[in-house]
């Protein structure tokens, strides 16, 4: 049977030799060869039905034909350019951040850094097949077809210029790039938005992953500082603002989002008044905000636990008052002790973006079921949910992947046992 | 240079830690602050710069009374410099950006003047080749020399050690008291609570002892050490000796 | 000490902080209120509970309480939240033993079964439950045969017109059995149900296996060494030296996922199972009630919230004093 083990006694097995290795992973024992085996029978039978149906009877066609609608629903055509735009900025800043990154290790390690590690590598080639053999397997358009190469140059381009030429930058440019990502972030709002001489594209008009992205990174960046607001109030000697952030943050967390949706959907009418009330993507977009700042805020509370107190005196100490050692000191080191826990609550984040459907959004999973619903794709849901669920789950793997790559390049404690 | 009067503190639970100390340091004295652990030294000496309230009495600091006024309170904490028990260095920030931190944000000095100031600092206590690592990597004495050459950054006119070396190996106590000793030799007005009776003896101006809160002898420490004259004095030192 | 100006004193600073935010969030939350009774004295909504007691004129399918259109919105809604405890109580014993198991598996000497725990877990949690849920409903269970062809295992029958389980019935034990094309059993589940169950179950035991997973793996290793040093082999040292000690770092875990379980089961409406939720929302797309719909929705999700951490708060000190 699987007898359990304490994981460090496995150690030994990695220096057997490859034979002798796979069967002590596989059979220590008679009973857990046994086990092995119908494992493996299932996961063989698992793969052959998968296999058979993804090649024989699954039917593409429904991607092929609804890929704009599943990406940004029903955006208008004529203003589409815009998201292209979009994305090609987005691109080019995330081409350059990452080029940035390996150009300028950080200065206890500069001599660690190579401008193209494995990993490095390895995401540059699986960008290009994506580039190349994803629209081609839709079938897009040679037009589409070579905005999506443009976009995959674009950010190829830029992460070799940046790692290029990235080292001769002066610290003062480099710090103005690092802004460059909230001035993208107001740009892009712009830009799907309209407005200030664009046309602009209401927020009903959104949908498919463009809704899901807009909700979600909107709901980020604003649910942070207000979490960081919460954290500090509910740690705060002041009873007012104790009790006030602990009773907001019991009350959002003890509710299920689908009943505060249902508030923002319901009641938010009734307590504004007319002029002033948003239209239903943006209540939602608040009711989002709001319900993760209390989650986060549980996150970064406990990352403040975890400064000793003698961080705030020696900074005042200085002669630093209390916001500049709140801002400088004690929040960065929070921040990064809070950062696994915040990047969970970012990822349970884009999932509950999910229940926006059941208020009618079309977001990514909204606008799925709607072209379920429609008669002509009858019985192909089944292509759409595999794809949908891989989506999603490349979206949340990459945030916990990189995260945990933030980690370790934060922690200035993992190298103090560095040789 | 610095005037407490009968300084009295209860803590919220109801513990009276002070119970009337008084103390007068003057300008460029070294004084050494001992005591039996939960005499109240430390928490005296932190009221000095507002770190701790108090409840009855004054403390004037460089012509300047401590009271409840947060500029007044920000303004004596400028120029007082305070070397921790734990060292208290900023883990996320770099040696140097640990010592140019204070200086740029509440002095509103040039960073490349600071730059300079404290790579001189770094090279006074010997770990100027130390600047660009983090705190994590250095041993408790070069983090405690560290710590020294951040409080001096700030240019202050008093620098208070609370235990600068209880929390150090054995071995690294000498290389921290060696920095300090080499401050007093340049006139800085010094309080420092410690149990190293080798380095009072050197170093000290006047030899305080504390316990249960209140002052108890004041001495020089060759009167102190060999011919104390209060009888809690005598046993203070018959434990330590 | 004199002459302090007061906007500089730190005694008066904090409270007058607070005096600020106190203030700005009165004058908000009278903003709102006033446009909430404006608004709904203009719908003619004000706050009134009479309609409880009106009949809802909507069926339930599957309640544990006798329901009928012609019965009151009160006792719909009571219908609703049994419904909503029946799946948590299931789907809590369910999800904590898969969990369990899933977690132990993590330290298994059998590589290929570590490998599988592990890509359960990863899959499980970063695909959303709602997403999970439309699977588990649309394309299994509904998908499902019947008659005849049905999924048939000992002492359960799955078919798309529900679940059959063995039980007793009339005194004896009675496995499910087909009657004239249908299925008969003493006991039986609707597939929406059995839908919801599984999506649940899958999900939260998922992130229990994780919470197990830590638990062991917190027990110092000395502790393994020294049960190996006294001869014991390794399921006797999990169950007698390691649970014991791990429980204590695991029930706050599970805590928080039971409370997690439950404002999860508040999503049944995607497999069209009929829960507190979505007896409130018809409730509210009949009556517009909608201020008093919620007020009964966060009232009773509280409760239940409330009531797993007195459960488990309890649970926890058992743990705890016994490890002394």
């Amino acid at each position: 049977m699987g007898t359990p083990s304490f994981p460090a006694k496995r150690l030994p097995v990695a220096a057997l030799l490859p034979l002798k290795r796979l069967r002590a992973q596989l059979a220590p024992t008679v009973a857990d060869g046994l086990l092995s085996l119908g494992l493996l029978a299932l996961i063989a039978w698992a793969a052959v039905q998968l296999g058979g149906w993804a090649i024989g009877r699954a039917d593409w066609a429904v991607l092929q034909l609804n890929s704009m609608l599943l990406l940004v629903g029903r955006y208008p055509l004529a203003e589409q350019w815009r998201l292209w735009l979009l994305g090609a900025l987005l691109a080019a800043q995330a081409g350059l951040s990452w080029g940035l990154l390996r150009a300028w290790p950080r200065a206890d390690r500069r001599e660690q850094g190579q401008l193209w590690p494995r990993h490095d590598r390895i995401a540059a080639v699986l960008i290009t097949l994506l580039a190349l053999l994803l629209p081609a397997a839709l079938g897009l358009a040679g037009a589409l077809q070579g905005r999506w190469w443009l976009l995959a140059a674009v950010l190829l381009a830029l992460r070799w210029a940046a790692g290029r030429w990235g080292p001769g930058l002066h610290r003062r440019t480099l710090k103005l790039l690092g802004l460059l990502w909230p001035l993208l972030y107001l740009l892009g709002f712009w830009l799907i938005g309209g407005g200030l001489g664009l046309a602009a594209v209401a927020p009903g008009e959104w949908g498919g992953l463009l809704l899901t992205l807009v909700m979600a990174s909107f709901a980020m960046a604003l649910s942070f500082p207000l979490g960081v607001l919460l954290a500090l109030g509910r740690r705060s000697n002041l009873p007012l603002l104790r009790w006030g952030s602990v009773a907001y943050i019991e009350f959002i967390r003890g509710a299920p989002l689908i009943t505060l949706l249902f508030i923002g959907q319901n009641i938010l009418g009734f307590l504004l008044p007319a002029s002033i009330s948003p239209d239903r993507v943006w209540r939602a977009a608040w009711v989002l905000t709001l319900f993760a700042a209390a989650y986060l805020a549980e996150a970064v509370r406990s990352g403040l636990a975890a400064v000793p107190r003698g961080q705030l005196e020696a900074a005042r100490s200085l002669g630093l008052n209390q916001a500049q050692a709140l801002v400088t000191v004690v929040i960065p080191q929070a921040l990064r002790v809070a950062l696994p826990t915040m990047v969970g609550q970012f990822i349970a984040l884009v999932q509950d973006t999910t229940l926006l459907s059941l208020i009618g959004l079309l977001d990514l999973l909204g606008m799925a079921r709607g072209i379920m619903a429609n008669p002509e794709f009858l019985g192909h849901s089944s292509e759409l949910y595999l794809v949908l669920a891989v989506l999603y789950w490349s979206c949340c793997a990459a945030l916990g992947l990189g995260s945990r790559a933030l980690e370790r390049r934060l922690d200035p404690r993992s190298l103090a046992g560095r040789p | 240079m610095i005037r407490a009067e009968g300084v009295e503190k209860w803590y919220p639970n109801g513990f009276h830690a002070l119970r009337g100390a008084s103390l007068t340091v003057n300008r460029g004295e070294v004084v050494v602050i001992m005591g039996p652990s939960g005499s109240g030294k430390s928490t005296f000496i932190r009221t000095f710069n507002a770190l701790e309230d108090f409840q009855k009495g004054s403390i004037t600091v460089d012509g300047l009374a401590l009271s409840n006024d947060v500029r007044q309170i920000d303004a004596i904490r400028r120029e007082v410099g305070m070397v921790f028990q734990q060292f208290n260095l900023f883990p996320h920030l770099s040696v140097l950006e640990n010592l140019t931190l204070a200086p740029v944000l509440v002095r509103k000095r040039p960073r490349a003047e600071v730059e300079l100031q404290a790579m001189a600092l770094l090279e006074r206590v010997g770990i100027a080749e130390q600047a660009e690592k983090f705190p994590g990597q250095l041993s408790g004495g070069q983090q405690q020399r560290v710590a020294i050459a951040r409080a001096l950054c700030m240019e202050p006119r008093i620098l208070l050690f609370d235990e600068p070396t209880s929390s150090l190996d054995p071995e690294m106590v000498r290389e921290v008291l060696d920095v300090i000793q080499a401050l007093a030799a340049e006139a800085i007005t010094m309080v420092v609570v410690t149990h190293e009776v080798r380095f009072a003896r050197q170093v000290a101006h006047r030899v305080v002892l504390m316990d249960e809160g209140v002052v108890v002898e004041q001495a020089d420490p060759e009167s102190f050490f060999t011919a104390p004259r209060h009888e809690r004095t005598q046993r203070f030192l018959e434990q330590i000796l | 000490m004199n002459g302090t100006p007061w906007w500089r004193d730190r005694r008066v600073l904090p409270w007058l902080l607070q005096a600020v935010v106190g203030l700005a969030v009165l004058v908000l939350v009278a903003l709102l209120m006033t446009n909430l009774v404006r608004n709904l004295s203009a719908a003619g909504l004000l706050l009134s509970w009479r309609w409880l007691g009106q009949p809802a004129g909507f069926d339930l399918s599957e309640t544990l309480l006798p329901f009928n259109a012609s019965m009151p919105y009160g006792r719909a809604l009571l219908a609703g939240l049994l419904n909503t405890l029946r799946v948590i109580v299931i789907a809590l014993l369910g999800s904590s033993l898969l969990g369990a198991l899933v977690g132990m598996a993590a330290f298994s000497r059998n590589g290929l079964l570590r490998g599988l725990a592990r890509v359960y877990v990863e899959v499980v949690r970063n695909v959303p439950l709602l997403l999970q849920l439309l699977f588990w409903y649309f394309l299994v269970f509904l998908a499902l045969p019947d008659g005849r062809a049905a999924l048939q295992l000992p002492g359960l029958v799955l078919a798309k017109s529900g679940l059959y389980l063995a039980g007793f019935a009339g005194g004896s034990w009675q496995g499910p059995q087909l009657l004239n094309g249908s299925w008969q059993a003493p006991l039986q589940l609707s597939v929406e149900f059995g839908a919801l169950l599984t999506g649940l179950i899958t999900y939260i035991g998922a992130f229990i296996a994780e919470v197990v997973r830590g638990g062991i793996a917190s027990v110092p290793r000395g502790q393994w060494e020294a049960a190996g040093s006294l001869g014991l082999h390794g399921v006797a040292t999990l169950r007698h030296i390691v649970l014991p000690q791990a429980l204590r770092v695991i029930v706050p875990g599970l805590t928080n996922q039971y409370i997690s379980l439950a404002k999860a089961s508040s999503l049944a409406l995607a497999c069209g199972f009929t829960d507190l939720y979505s007896v409130a929302e018809t409730t509210l797309n009949q009556t517009g009630r909608a201020v008093e719909v919620v007020l009964v929705l966060l009232a009773a999700y509280l409760a239940i919230d409330l009531l797993i951490s007195a459960a488990m708060n309890g649970l926890n000190r058992l743990v705890q004093v016994r490890e002394r």
